[in-house]
């Protein structure tokens, strides 16, 4: 479990994480969603102690993380890959670390094996590529088979097999009763990773909890009709209070009414419908929704340029 | 705004595995001779040493004016460039941590931090130490044919003995001197400038504005290279310049290195990694 209060981190006069207070339960995948610059990483980096909070605390399993007799067995942490030493061997690296907690090599070939490495653990971190950087990042996370897990962006530069691995194996350990946390800025992958949602923008927590209630809060479904008569179908619903936008010539866009009443009063007033399709709210949505103004960098129009 | 986001039983963490202070010098260990720099180092901590009483023997035996240095001399000079590359050795040892990024993981093994400072400490000391001891060792073994009876160094001779532990307690101090500096600059060039520039700017700066009875020359024998290596020299060239007397200096030498230690504990406690 991890529990925040307050958490602050300002680097001069900029606040990249602003008072956060959040809890992260045992048993669940939680998503840490937010766009670039949203203090993600910041966040994380205080949980294990990395960065010094400004002000607030944050505990895992109760303590501060450095009040841990056994840290590793407490928290397996990858924040950015290749924190290693070009120069060692990926066996060498996950030896010296599981050495300080007295973790055999039966461990070290475990991790090595479950993540893939078996081939190239024992060449030069210098030239591993991205993904398997980010599998020895993954490994140094497991070497302490820890109550609770924190992957920041896990998945970048993994194939796609290596991102379903990392899907499965946050699932497993979630359902062990584990605490997982990961980090991501695309929505998409939260979608099918997580079970739990923390969303954050510009240093602040926007919203939190199960992801289905997280998209229902931040969406308002609608429903989309194709009809010939459009005029006349608008100003029917927007009298029995729906909000009613225009997509296309002969396409709307309806909110606040559900699909069976929209038929009913087409049928009242003898309008043709084409089409009748209820949207369902995505996580995208809600995504956009929930960060369109946290946004640390907005992209321009792209069409103003020419 | 506090929220909470699920119920279910944490798993307990292990306890067979713990943190202790041995297995953090284990782990320091593996990463010491883990990496290719070490063997590069300690190889040319030996090769300088040795190298130097060779050449030194050599000039005694081509027989220069009024006999060439002796073999006292070239065992005493080992430590001038061999204190160059275990200098290096102590600031690499952490910042190759810093500019590789390895630090982090390191920290998320060991977050309380001080134990890794002190078991780099104890690692590079203690491996300057031996270092010392064996250069001086295989110098006196390789350059002591070149002598004859009279110029060699003799080992019943205590002071010729002190030349061998005295190195390496000097070269164990110049290492520790070098992982706190490079702990506290926490850059490979910054560092390796900053404790390879203290010997040779700040003594020769001294020198150059000494005159018979200034401040410079008062503070001359405190500087801390210059204090360091009285463990080394013999007492004898203490007369002209009041250099000060081995264990004085070699403790003023200390002062330094423990406010170096000070300052890296600070500052490895409070900035970010």
């Amino acid at each position: 479990m991890i529990e925040a209060t307050g958490l602050t981190k300002r680097y001069g006069d900029k606040t990249a994480v602003d008072s956060v207070s959040f809890t992260v339960q045992p048993g669940t995948v939680t998503g840490f969603l937010g766009p670039n610059g949203a203090g993600k990483s910041t966040t994380m980096r205080m949980i294990v102690g990395f960065d010094r909070p400004t002000a607030g605390t944050v505990t895992v399993n109760g303590k501060p993380y450095f009040a841990h007799h056994a840290p590793l067995t407490e928290v397996g942490v990858l924040l950015d890959a290749k924190s290693v030493h070009p120069g060692r061997s990926a066996y060498q690296h996950l030896q010296a670390m599981a050495a300080t907690h007295g973790i055999g090599n039966r461990r070290v070939r475990e991790v090595i094996e479950m993540t893939g490495l078996e081939q190239v653990a024992k060449k030069r971190v210098g030239g591993f590529s991205l993904g398997m950087g980010q599998r020895l990042g993954i490994a140094t996370a497991l070497l302490g088979d820890p109550a609770t897990l924190i992957l920041d962006e896990p998945i970048n530069g993994l194939d796609p097999e290596g991102v379903r691995w990392v899907r499965t194996m946050a699932r497993h350990m979630a359902d062990e009763g584990r605490t997982v946390f990961i980090s991501s800025h695309l929505m998409s992958e939260m979608a099918q990773t997580a079970d739990h949602l923390l969303v954050i923008g510009r240093g602040r927590i926007i919203t939190a909890g199960p992801i289905h209630e997280v998209i229902a809060t931040a969406t308002t479904p609608s429903v989309r009709v194709v009809t010939p008569d459009v005029k006349e179908l608008a100003d029917v619903l927007s009298a029995h209070g729906a909000t009613v936008r225009t997509l296309a010539a002969m396409e709307l866009e309806v909110s606040d009414l559900p699909s069976a009443r929209i038929g009913e009063l087409a049928a009242r007033h003898q309008l043709t419908l084409h089409e009748l399709t209820p949207l369902d709210a995505s996580l995208e949505d809600a995504y956009l929704s929930l960060t369109h103004d946290q946004v640390e960098y907005h992209t321009e129009a792209v069409a103003g340029a020419l | 705004m506090v929220t909470t986001v699920a119920d279910q039983q944490p798993i307990v963490a292990s306890s067979a595995r713990r943190l202790r202070f041995h297995r953090i010098l284990v782990s320091e260990w593996i990463k010491l001779w883990s990496l290719r720099s070490t063997y590069w180092l300690v190889l040319g901590t030996i090769v300088a040493m040795v190298m130097i009483a060779v050449v030194l023997g050599a000039m005694s035996v081509t027989g220069m004016e009024g006999g060439g240095p002796g073999g006292r001399a070239a065992l005493e000079m080992g430590y001038s460039f061999a204190q160059l590359t275990v200098a290096v050795l102590g600031v690499l040892i952490i910042t190759g941590e810093y500019t590789t990024g390895t630090i982090r993981p390191t920290f998320a093994a060991v977050p309380t931090r001080l134990p890794v400072l002190l078991a780099k400490a104890t690692l590079v000391g203690g491996m300057s130490f031996v270092l010392g001891i064996l250069g001086v060792g295989v110098a006196y073994a390789i350059s002591s044919p070149l002598f004859d009876q009279a110029t060699a160094a003799d080992l019943s001779d205590p002071a010729v003995w002190r030349i061998f532990w005295g190195t390496g307690l000097y070269l164990a101090a110049v290492a520790m001197f070098g992982l706190a500096i490079g702990a506290v600059i926490r850059n490979t060039a910054g560092a390796v400038t900053a404790v390879l520039g203290t010997p040779f700017i700040l003594s020769t700066v001294w020198q150059l504005l000494m005159t018979d009875t200034n401040w410079f020359t008062t503070t001359y024998p405190y500087l801390p290279f210059v204090a360091g290596e009285q463990i080394i020299l013999p007492a004898a060239t203490a007369d002209e310049m009041q250099l000060l007397a081995p264990w004085s200096g070699f403790g003023v030498f200390m002062i330094y290195i423990v406010v170096a230690y000070l300052a890296a504990a600070v500052l490895l406690r409070r900035k970010d990694a």
